[in-house]
């Protein structure tokens, strides 16, 4: 296979897992939040950045794609 | 910054209290605390509230509780007053009774046009089946001793009504008309008129056809439909009138009580708050003792003021600093006009500890400037400022939605100077138009743009770690060298990296190594083996600074395909109305997401490093203030 093919295909991998472990972890935090918001309102910036937690992961895998592609 | 804070004692005759606590509440100063327990061996006790008092105190919570909700169902606002003095018993006689009958007129006529609202609801809501009804009541007054059925029938049911005719000839017979109307919602009006002896029959028949005869409302003249719609037409129109009258009973009943429930409200919270500072007085058979913080600025305004009062007979002293811990001194944040908006950023947090630092001023630098990086637009600039002025001109002082006006404003300018330096105008509209990124162009160089991300990352990591020395040093010096240390081996590594990459010479590889080594056995001797996790996460933080880029170079993309659309579907109009509706959005996601990471990068990456929560509110004893709406 051409390294080009390759490289694409690694940065497609390197962005779509993280992508799929974020969804994941936020699939799980979401209604954990929801259900802590009924009783607490107050913590609704918590809730926000708990949300935004796991979104670490797939930036860091956009920023390992864009190394991969752009080197 | 965290204001300087002084722990004054006041001592003297305890015939003389009441009269303290009144000047104490109008100078609004001291945050009061229960005495030293250093005191008590000196035979001084707690001040405990006398059973007159305890009484007294009930007595005031119900008539404030009475006061809150009269002027609660009546709108009225609450006004902050001065009063002179304790209120006199006569007064709070004639409050209580004052408030308790305002609260029950008030609850009165709120369930009264609750009431009529309900009523208006359910006439409306029969009008439209009813008044179908209308056409047919001509033929029910030709029956008068009949009784008369009124039932619906779905449209999609309609083949059912000439079996229903064909089922009452075989039942009863003649002795029944049927009449049809047909309503705006698809539905069939059905009247079933029949003659008096045959009706327990028809009932049977529609019982066993499962059809459901329509109610009339029994307050509308009983069962029949003939009275029942006039009556419900007349009181429809009397309805608005009521209304009218009712509310205009409120006002008036707000505008003849509101200025004394809100005097009452006001002197019965400070007779309140005297009752409750109480328990914070030390006392003995002849003296008392307070205590309290206050900021120390303010100190030599609260002892002239005693002096001026008291003369020699009420002594104000201060108390060493040594004889007081940091951690019971209460916090104020005081930053300039231009920073103070940021403080609503600090304080989801709980208050930093007294001593320790406000990051205000730091996150006022900081979080414009994440923002506008990743946004980095002049014309998303541009747009951002406009919505931050007009938020700013519908907005009132002092309330939330002024302080999101303030904060826009920052993130606006550093915005626009972002989109000059990477030249960007609406994606890259600027381009198109000859605009030239001053600085690089994020579309297309990502890797200066992540180190750029990542180089900011280091800045504010070092600053943190800077900042939580100066705040450990004189508690925890241990923690301090540590957290030092962990600073001085990211700069060791970065060197180690740049000699590396060759962009350092070769030597400082080699120094920065052997300083590592150095630096490293130091490191767990002063923090333990957690030390190298500790120093890892570190490291995590200052990559986790990329996601600056990733969300900058996300959103440059939008903006991209955005003006791609113009051409690429169909007619120039179409493509245009594409692109501005994916402007739109973009433009929403840009104020969401990077609003959401740069808060996340100061509180996980940035407060971890020094931030000390904990800080007591600054509560200086005083007279009542009413909360602020909207703030």
């Amino acid at each position: 296979m051409e390294a080009t093919v390759l490289m694409t295909i690694a940065a497609a991998v390197a962005v779509g897992i993280p992508a799929l472990a974020t969804a994941w972890a936020q699939s799980r935090i979401g209604p954990a939040m929801a259900a802590a918001l009924a009783e607490k309102p107050e913590l609704n910036t918590t809730a926000i950045l708990m949300i935004a937690i796991p979104e670490t992961m797939v930036i860091l895998g956009f920023v390992v794609a864009a190394a991969i592609l752009f080197r | 910054m965290i204001i300087e804070m002084s722990k004054v004692r006041l001592l003297g005759p305890r015939d003389q209290l009441p009269r303290v606590l009144r000047v104490l509440q109008d100078l609004g100063l001291l945050h009061l605390a229960p005495p030293s327990l250093a005191l008590e061996p000196q035979g001084l006790g707690r001040a405990q509230l006398a059973t007159r008092e305890q009484r007294e105190r009930r007595h005031l919570q119900r008539i404030v509780g009475d006061i809150e909700a009269a002027m609660g169902e009546l709108r009225i606002a609450p006004a902050a007053g001065r009063p002179a003095g304790s209120p006199a018993a006569r007064d709070i006689t004639r409050w209580a009774r004052l408030a308790w009958r305002t609260r029950r007129e008030a609850e009165r006529l709120r369930l009264e046009l609750t009431v009529l609202d309900e009523e208006k609801a359910l006439i409306l809501k029969y009008q439209q089946f009813f008044s179908a009804f209308r056409s047919l009541l001509e033929a029910e007054s030709r029956w008068p001793h009949a009784t008369a059925y009124h039932v619906l029938v779905r449209g999609s049911d309609a083949g059912a009504i000439p079996k229903l005719r064909a089922s009452l000839a075989a039942t009863i017979g003649s002795d029944f008309e049927i009449y049809t109307h047909p309503l705006a919602s698809g539905e069939i009006a059905v009247l079933i008129i029949v003659a008096a002896p045959a009706a327990a029959r028809v009932e049977r028949l529609l019982a066993q056809a499962h059809v459901q005869e329509i109610p009339v409302p029994a307050e509308y003249g009983g069962g029949s439909l003939s009275s029942a719609i006039p009556a419900m037409l007349t009181r429809l129109g009397e309805i608005p009138a009521t209304v009218a009258r009712v509310k205009r009973r409120q006002q008036e009943l707000a505008h003849n009580t509101g200025q004394e429930l809100s005097r009452a409200a006001s002197a019965l919270h400070d007779r309140l708050r005297e009752l409750d500072v109480i328990p914070q007085t030390g006392v003995t058979a002849h003296a008392f003792v307070l205590e309290g913080w206050l900021p120390t600025r303010s100190r030599s305004t609260f002892e002239d003021r005693i002096r001026r009062d008291f003369k020699d007979n009420v002594a104000v002293s201060e108390v060493s600093r040594e004889e007081w811990a940091s951690e019971d001194a209460p916090v104020v944040l005081s930053n300039p006009r231009l920073l103070r908006p940021f403080e609503t950023v600090v304080r989801v947090f709980p208050l930093p500890r007294y001593g320790t630092i406000d990051p205000t001023p730091f996150v006022a630098v900081f979080f414009p400037a994440f923002f506008g990086l990743m946004v980095g637009d002049i014309g998303y600039g541009v747009v951002l400022a406009v919505l931050g002025l007009v938020l700013h001109r519908v907005s009132h002082p002092n309330s939330t939605l002024r302080t999101v006006a303030e904060i826009i404003g920052p993130c606006a300018l550093f915005t626009i100077v972002a989109g000059f330096l990477f030249g960007e105008l609406f994606g890259d509209l600027g381009a198109r138009l000859g605009l030239k990124p001053l600085a690089f162009d994020r579309h297309e160089a990502m890797i200066p743009f992540l180190l750029l991300a990542v180089s900011l990352g280091v800045v504010h990591i070092l600053l943190g770690l800077g900042l939580g020395v100066a705040s450990l040093i004189r508690r925890h010096p241990r923690q301090a060298l540590g957290r030092g240390l962990s600073g001085i081996m990211i700069l060791l590594v970065l060197l180690a990296l740049l000699a590396a990459v060759k962009v350092l010479p070769y030597a400082f590889f080699t120094s920065a190594v052997i300083g590592l080594l150095v630096a490293f056995p130091v490191l767990i001797v002063l923090e333990g083996f957690v030390a190298p996790i500790e120093l890892l996460t570190t490291f995590g933080n200052i990559l986790s600074y990329a996601r600056i880029m990733a969300l900058g170079v996300a959103s440059v993309m939008l903006a991209v395909v955005a003006n791609r659309m113009v051409g690429a579907i169909g007619s120039v109009a179409v493509g245009l109305m594409f692109a501005l509706l994916f402007h739109l959005v973009n433009f929403a996601i840009a104020l969401f997401s990077p609003t959401v990471h740069a808060l996340r990068l100061h509180y996980v990456e940035f407060f971890g490093k020094f931030y000390s929560p904990g800080g007591i509110r600054y509560q200086p004893f005083g007279h009542w203030i009413p909360a602020r709406p909207g703030a």
